[in-house]
């Protein structure tokens, strides 16, 4: 051996792949020349972490989140595929080219066949059938309390493509779903649907328990229907709420027109009216009622929630679930948008977005913002739990309003009055003892400069009350 | 039919799951799958979930995008099971799926190179069977550097060369199967191996890489 010996060539030694005198070599060598011998023990080692690698196990991932993912491109893929069917012309093709192929094998000099005899004897292939309707697909757009799909609490409920046979149950929350533009259906708490038929053509719900339905219009051929026992409700564009258990359905209609029918007959549903069936009367002997103002607000409340736009191969994409996290039950609004009582997840766009919730005596109130951005795992929002109402309010804020000291408060506020600054606010949260010492005063909300407001909060912290009623309050001082 | 009897190494699959899968439950799984049965899809990435995620895991060297990659790849496999001929078991078909993926994912990162994870491998959970006794902090250390030394020659070669050396060195398979996985003929794996092996251990040795005279990925000449 000439010269230093090959780096790989180590390895061959290592893997066994050397002679055993072109071994002898190399061992002589690396014994005399320090270099190979370090590049040696680097082979070496390198090679012997390759069994480690290899022995690596796999590792953990988001399993549920992945399977819907792969579920929903292999899916949607199928249903573009049947959106866009081919012109079926390939007969045409066929036969034309059986054509000039029994022209050309007929002779150089085909003569024309006599107008009244056919050109070919055979039949033409019969016309391929109408393709399947495409698959419908549902996303929830809102969720609150345990929700469960086909048996498990998938944590990746959001990106979840909801399709033919899934099982959907709550526990005492409730989930809306939204399959279609201004189309979806919110389940409610302890109730399970079973989507039997989801395409374009059909769709079938099986109901234990209660939902609420808005859906489109349906046009020429496509059916809408509820299964809910012995009951079947069907529509064409409405919103409606079918309520089942055991023995007892009911439906009210908000608008539009509700056909329920059984075995017996059919009875139709108008706006603001329902029905209710039980399995030992008959549905044509049951009144169709009109429903009380506290029934139709009941059911205007319950209205699901949808996206204004429907695309759900971008919507998993460009969407998020934003989670409303609460102490206790509160209603929130999201864009000014009512959605129910908090805790719950939401689906929204990308983006800034404001929170609302509705303190004790129902008066919504800014709870702050948070900014979503499209991922699967969306954003979190965190709102503190009110205060407990405490008697002797009154009186403690009468206090408070009259010990504000207001030149001090003036010399607060005159920076900004110079700047033209009026209408601005501070928000507050006070809390007074039966002694009159103040506990805590945090400035909640302001649209004031930090100085000028803490500069508020110090004139407020010098307000002195007397004995009385212990009260924590939030107060909104105008400036 | 070189894949039918390969890959048996494929089956290391911490869940035994494969193990427990004989060709005619296959044949079943493949034409329920094909007849777009979802319960079948369901069992079908149940099964192969783990494979996927570890063979890529294991190219790659990294956790990065792992989510994303196992959906590609059983995306590309559902979509692609109407063409599957059954040639090969379905765990190899889907080997050389996360291969390709792989490649594509080395490709991407080589344009846009990023952090790249090897730190990342948990050295403390290989294969209990191959340490008999606990190892000492220092030799864990030291065998995670080591990891991370071989991921970052691996970094460094080009993406065909870097996969035929990954599935000859550490893998540990024959010219025919790596040229079954990587499509490609085993003269051509033969020759681009001999250059990667020779790149990659200089590397290793803390020698410059050679220049780019040595054919790369499109290299289709004899080995010297």
């Amino acid at each position: 051996m000439s010269g230093h010996v090959a780096p790989h060539r180590w390895a061959d030694l290592w893997a066994g792949r050397v002679g055993a005198p072109e071994r002898k070599i190399m061992e002589r060598h690396a014994q005399s020349c320090r270099a190979c011998a370090r590049v040696r023990q680097r082979v070496t080692r390198a090679s012997d972490s390759f069994a480690t690698i290899r022995t690596q196990p796999s590792p953990e991932a988001s399993w549920d989140s992945i399977r819907a993912r792969v579920h929903w491109s292999v899916s949607t893929q199928r249903r573009a595929a049947l959106r866009r069917p081919r012109p079926a012309y390939g007969w045409l093709a066929g036969a034309l080219a059986a054509g000039v192929a029994v022209a050309l094998v007929s002779g150089p000099a085909p003569t024309l066949a006599p107008a009244s005899q056919p050109i070919a004897q055979q039949e033409p292939p019969a016309r391929p059938a109408a393709p399947p309707p495409a698959a419908l697909v549902g996303l929830v757009s809102r969720a609150s309390g345990d929700v469960m799909v086909d048996g498990v609490r998938p944590a990746d409920l959001f990106a979840r493509a909801l399709t033919t046979g899934s099982v959907i149950a709550t526990a005492e929350g409730r989930v809306d779903v939204q399959f279609g533009d201004k189309s979806a259906f919110s389940l409610g708490p302890r109730s399970t649907i079973e989507l039997r038929r989801f395409d374009a053509q059909t769709i079938e719900l099986a109901i234990d328990g209660t939902v609420d339905v808005a859906v489109a219009p349906r046009t020429g051929g496509q059916r809408f229907l509820v299964d809910a026992g012995a009951q079947v409700v069907e529509v064409r564009g409405t919103q409606f709420r079918v309520a089942h258990d055991k023995g007892l359905t009911s439906v009210a209609c908000r608008h539009g027109l509700v056909a329920v029918s059984d075995g017996s007959g059919k009875v139709l549903v108008g706006d603001a009216r329902r029905v209710r069936v039980t399995s030992e009367r008959p549905l044509s002997g049951e009144p169709v009622v009109e429903l009380s103002s506290d029934e139709l607000a009941t059911l205007t409340q319950a209205t699901p929630h949808a996206l204004p736009l429907w695309d759900p191969a971008a919507l998993v994409q460009s969407s998020a679930p934003l989670e409303i996290a609460t102490a206790g039950h509160r209603d929130v609004r999201v864009d000014g948008l009512e959605l129910g009582l908090a805790p719950l997840r939401v689906r929204v766009m990308p983006g800034r977005h404001t929170v609302e919730t509705a303190d004790s005596a129902g008066r919504f109130r800014r709870a702050g913002w948070v900014d979503v951005a499209a991922s699967p795992h969306g954003a979190r929002l965190e709102i503190p739990a009110e205060p407990p109402p405490t008697s002797g309010i009154t009186e403690r804020r009468h206090q408070l309003r009259a010990g504000i000291d207001q030149p001090r408060l003036g010399r607060c506020m005159r920076s900004i009055a110079k700047a033209g600054l009026t209408g601005t606010y501070v928000q507050v949260e006070i809390s007074v003892d039966a002694q009159g010492a103040v506990g805590f005063l945090n400035v909640i909300d302001t649209d004031l400069p930090s100085a000028t407001s803490s500069c508020v909060r110090e004139v407020l912290a010098d307000v002195r009350f007397g004995r009385g009623a212990a009260a924590t309050w939030r107060e909104r001082i105008d400036l | 039919m070189v894949a039918h009897v390969m890959l048996g190494r494929v089956k290391r699959d911490t869940t035994g799951s494969l193990a427990t899968l004989g060709p005619a439950d296959e044949a079943d799984l493949i034409a329920r799958c094909k007849a777009d049965d979802r319960a079948a899809h369901d069992e079908f990435y149940h099964r192969f979930r783990r494979q996927a995620a570890g063979n890529l895991y294991r190219v790659l060297g990294d956790r990065t995008d792992l989510d994303d990659l196992v959906q590609e790849v059983f995306v590309i496999a559902f979509r692609g099971l109407e063409r599957f001929r059954g040639d090969a078991r379905l765990s190899t078909w889907l080997y050389r799926i996360c291969v390709n993926v792989a490649l594509g994912k080395i490709r991407t990162r080589k344009r846009r190179p990023a952090a790249i994870g090897v730190a990342d491998l948990d050295a403390t959970s290989a294969d209990p069977s191959l340490t008999e006794r606990p190892e000492t902090p220092d030799r864990t250390l030291e065998r995670r550097q080591e990891q991370e030394r071989v991921y970052k020659a691996l970094e460094l070669l080009a993406p065909k060369k870097r996969i035929v050396l990954y599935l000859h060195e550490i893998e540990g398979l024959d010219l025919k199967e790596i040229a079954y996985l990587v499509d490609s003929n085993p003269v051509t794996v033969r020759t681009r191996l001999f250059y990667a092996r020779r790149e990659f251990y200089r590397i290793i040795a803390g020698e410059d890489p050679p220049e780019k005279a040595a054919p790369d990925d499109g290299a289709e000449g004899a080995e010297p």
